[in-house]
């Protein structure tokens, strides 16, 4: 059994931007010889992240002012996201060996891990792969990828890596529930996306919604299936 | 999976294709393959001087961003623009119009501590 690190940092009022520099440090702390480690936390108030290189010529940010929306960036790859009524992990280990390694196998690995949390509370979910028909336009939650897990063909988790000197950080959002506004209000031109067909929550699967409840189901998640003690 | 025999390499998976105290750089095949499809290269600016070992490029797959290392001391002296609007070529010619930079090298030396075909096909092995 191996030993991880759990911080559970749901009530912590960080800020988005101080959660992204969280993130990173936990990175740093593992390439520096930490052990692995799960972060869970929460967007209050609500954060529009972009992912690492994409255009902030896509936010509005007139708009995400006045609804009190922070602009922030990932580290991590990926399209824009908003946060705020979603659990968000993050996992910070060092590079798997082999097949385990390769961004696919880490996404596989640490889906084990997250498929199982949610089973906990009812909801069957698995990973979802590549679909050309999805993709298109600068919203995160409606490009379907591997990395992300969906329950029928809606997206409830989506997640992104950084690679960093033989360590991964992983992290990703669990939609607990709606906002009063989605990406489509945040963004310049979101598209023609339908951002509540392309996802569901787990208010809306009948599930679960309180971030406590929901964090304590994947930590016996990656528990069970990762063979992991964290102290 | 292709370690071409004339090209050295650093235990980061990148490739160096020596030219006089010129050193073209890029990922290896290995590499390419694990990060998945390349969506965006962010390239080190001509002029910028680099240290072995230390990040100078970020390479964004489809949902991953991965840092890229330069195996050698000296300035940067070229980039491959081309990936600028044509990221896979990363993937697609990881050895050829996929290479990312060029190095004009502070000491030739170093070389000598990169790996050559077979070391590095035993790394990759080995993992």
């Amino acid at each position: 059994m191996r030993s991880w690190r759990l911080l559970d940092h749901l009530e912590n009022g960080a800020g988005g931007a101080q959660h992204m520099e969280a993130d990173l440090a936990l990175l740093a702390e593992v390439v520096a010889g930490a052990d692995p480690a799960l972060r869970l936390y929460r967007f209050v108030p609500p954060a529009l992240s972009l992912g690492r290189f994409q255009d902030e010529r896509v936010v509005d940010h007139e708009v995400c002012r006045r609804l009190g929306v922070e602009v922030v960036r990932r580290p991590t790859g990926g399209k824009a996201l908003l946060h705020g009524a979603e659990l968000t992990y993050a996992v910070a280990i060092p590079r798997p060996d082999g097949e385990d390694g390769t961004v696919d196998g880490v996404y596989c690995v640490l889906a084990n891990a997250l498929i199982a949390g949610l089973a906990r509370l009812g909801v069957t979910a698995r990973v979802a792969r590549h679909d050309g028909d999805r993709g298109a336009g600068p919203a995160c939650i409606t490009s379907m990828q591997g990395a992300d897990l969906r329950v029928g063909d809606r997206k409830v988790c989506g997640s992104a890596q950084l690679r960093r000197r033989g360590a991964v950080l992983q992290h990703g959002s669990i939609l607990l529930d709606r906002l009063g506004f989605d990406e489509t209000f945040l963004l310049v031109a979101p598209g023609d996306i339908d951002l509540r067909g392309a996802s569901v929550t787990m208010r809306e699967l009948g599930a679960p919604a309180d971030p406590h409840v929901v964090a304590g189901a994947l930590i016996e998640g990656f528990r069970e299936t990762l063979d992991v003690d964290f102290r | 999976m292709q370690f071409p025999d004339e090209l050295r390499y650093s235990s980061e998976h990148e490739w160096v294709a020596i030219d006089g105290v010129r050193a073209r750089i890029g990922i290896t095949d290995y590499a390419q393959d694990a990060l998945g499809d390349v969506v965006y290269v962010d390239l080190p600016a001509v002029g910028l001087a680099v240290i072995a070992g230390a990040t100078c490029a970020e390479v964004e797959s489809t949902k991953s961003v991965s840092e890229i290392y330069s195996p050698l001391t000296g300035v940067v002296v070229e980039v491959n623009t081309l990936l600028v609007d044509a990221p896979e070529h990363v993937n697609q010619e990881p050895y050829g119009s996929g290479w990312i930079f060029t190095v004009e090298m502070a000491d030739t030396a170093e070389v000598d501590a990169l790996l050559d075909a077979a070391a590095y096909r035993r790394l990759v092995e080995e993992e």
